[in-house]
């Protein structure tokens, strides 16, 4: 595929090296010479030096012949505009890294919409959002790049006591808008229907918002009831460390969170009323000790500094933290923090790699993931105007049994799928597909 | 845009007795409620929805006026109400001030320019002095009412 990257910096970089290495024809534009000198030389990309918000440079960079764009420089604003330029252009995706998450909220102004681009990314957030599903469903398969990765997947264990063992899933209540995607029993692996039975000892995914899965799955699995609240001491205030402490559910942890910039902890005792904030430097052991690091339940590193992650990581499993995490940036450091003792580290590179890899794909499908097992994959899916799938209501498309969609967005909203629900073009779903299906179900979401 | 386009008449509070943020918008989404205007088990996402915004910037414009919204996909038309508290209420408005004017908006997401419109429109009118100061000094929804109405006539503001 033909890509354009805007920002040679450490994102940047690291994206047009990876996309190189998948055998992608990439452009990279940058403003700095430097940066464009040495990816040149480094790299096998055709670099331009200029602002990539200026139409003569993108035009120079053939934005017009991409198929996909991704503004990846350090200014949202300059990333938002070059995106929505190089969309306006002809690219066939645009991509755009934003940091702030105003852009996220599009109660006052829909930004994505208005500037036409596919996809806002920000890797904070989707690092907490890693960091935070560790914390609660460590076994969940994450959906990233879909609702702004408002979805997962929870494979369950049902547990011969649940009171659904017997039930049909048609007369299973579930939680609004959580699904039951796949059924696996002795080795066996399909698509679930209305019409299956549910028995003790079934394997089920659950697809939904997290809040929700987590509810459906105690109702199939009641084992898992965990006793008490459990304390997650946080270090580093940033957005990362914000979204970790604002997407817990704080019925289920006491957070505790260490800044220390001063003015930034007056803002965040007024984000997070129902979070302990501490203005005191996570790199002091005195104030781990002195903030229960030796007797919580997680650790949770993000300073923002990998070196600051890493050393704060150690003291606190020193001290005695039951489980510690962090977000370590230099791939280089991966090698050395499990040796620390440190349990899990999310890198923004990584999320952004496993984003972006996920876009590389053609036509209707957005992004792919396979589920255990190997005969399903998640599929998310864009629809095409005029394509088969918004001529007729879910029920009366030859879907059933090879795809099974269980989620829609629309305009930026997430709803669970209806029998009579109509799709219309400009709608992405995700759906489990059955591999041997694949290309004739994706079929149905393009152009004819 | 005209008020009458999208307040809905009959679930203006002329006597808010919240104390607090949360609660001004609880007691207005639960106004449109009983008005029949959202569905009962949407009230909690909205609230969380208008909450969630709330925490990006408040929408208290100064002056007493708070303009607390969000869209949602469960109306499927702009539904907004007016309500007035005669003590205000703590918003975190820009500039300090207690808010006693609040114009709530819900919008469909389908229809961004006119929920944009909408927005437009309440800032616009209450850039007029004597149509806060009357609205604010209401005493009944039906006071309110025929304020909007007014304005919507063009009787205040002069832009």
């Amino acid at each position: 595929m033909r890509v354009l990257t805007l920002g040679a910096g450490t994102v940047g970089h690291w994206i047009a090296e990876l996309l190189c290495g998948k055998r992608h024809d990439v452009t990279v534009i940058d403003i700095d010479p430097e940066r464009v000198r040495q990816i040149n030389s480094e790299l096998d990309v055709q670099a331009i030096q200029g602002n990539a918000a200026h139409s003569a440079v993108l035009f120079q960079a053939n934005a017009a012949g991409a198929d996909i764009c991704l503004a990846v420089t350090g200014n949202d604003e300059a990333n938002i505009l070059a995106a929505s330029m190089a969309k306006a252009m002809g690219v066939r995706r645009s991509i755009a890294r934003t940091y702030s998450p105003v852009y996220h909220d599009s109660s006052t102004f829909d930004y994505q919409r208005h500037y036409g681009i596919d996809s806002l990314l920000s890797l904070e957030h989707l690092s907490a959002l890693e960091l935070v599903r560790s914390i609660r469903n460590p076994e969940a398969i994450p959906l990233e790049h879909f609702a702004r990765g408002m979805l997962e997947v929870y494979d369950t264990e049902v547990s011969p006591q649940c009171s659904s063992v017997g039930q049909r899933l048609r007369e299973i209540q579930l939680p609004a808008g959580v699904r039951i995607g796949s059924i696996e029993r002795d080795d066996e692996v399909w698509l679930a229907s209305g019409e299956d039975e549910i028995q003790a000892g079934d394997h089920i995914s659950l697809i939904g918002i997290p809040a929700e899965v987590t509810k459906a799955r105690s109702r199939f699995h009641t084992a898992s009831k965990r006793s008490k609240r459990q304390n997650v001491l946080i270090a580093g205030g940033g957005q990362t460390g914000l979204h970790v402490a604002r997407s817990l559910p704080h019925g289920e942890f006491r957070i505790t969170l260490l800044e220390r910039n001063r003015k930034r902890c007056e803002l965040l005792s007024k984000l997070l009323p129902d979070v302990t904030v501490v203005h005191a430097n996570a790199n002091r052991r005195s104030v781990l000790e002195d903030e229960g690091g030796g007797a919580t339940d997680y650790f949770v590193a993000c300073t923002g500094q990998d070196e600051n992650n890493i050393m704060a990581g150690v003291e606190a499993r020193e001290l005695g933290a039951r489980r510690v995490l962090g977000v370590v940036g230099r791939p280089d450091y991966a090698n050395v923090v499990g040796k620390l003792g440190i349990d899990q580290v999310v890198s923004e590179r990584d999320v952004a790699a496993r984003q972006i890899l996920g876009f590389m794909n053609d036509g209707a499908v957005i992004s792919y993931r396979p589920m255990p097992k190997g005969k399903i994959g998640i599929y998310e899916l864009e629809v095409f105007p005029d394509s088969r799938v918004t001529s007729a209501t879910l029920t009366d498309l030859p879907l059933a049994g090879r795809c099974l969609i269980t989620a829609i967005e629309s305009n930026g909203f997430v709803r669970g799928p209806k029998a009579n629900d109509q799709l219309r073009a400009g709608d992405i779903v995700v759906a489990l597909i059955d591999h041997e299906s694949r290309d004739e179900c994706v079929a149905l979401f393009k152009n004819p | 845009m005209k008020f009458a386009d999208f307040i809905n008449t009959d679930s203006i509070q002329a006597s808010l007795t919240a104390t607090t943020k949360e609660q001004a918008i609880e007691e207005l989404v639960q106004s449109l409620l009983d008005a029949g205007q959202i569905e009962a088990d949407k009230r909690d996402d909205i609230i969380a929805a208008i909450m969630k915004r709330e925490r990006i910037g408040s929408t208290g414009i100064g002056r007493g006026v708070a303009v607390p919204h969000t869209r949602h996909p469960s109306v499927d038309k702009l539904v907004g109400t007016v309500g007035v508290s005669i003590d205000g209420v703590d918003f975190d408005s820009l500039d300090g001030e207690r808010v006693q004017l609040f114009f709530l908006l819900i919008s469909p997401p389908e229809y961004p320019g006119d929920h944009l419109r909408a927005l437009e429109n309440i800032s616009r009118q209450l850039r007029d002095e004597t149509f806060c100061r009357f609205l604010k000094q209401s005493k009944t929804a039906d006071d309110i009412s025929q304020l909007l109405q007014e304005a919507d006539d063009n009787q205040f503001a002069t832009g």
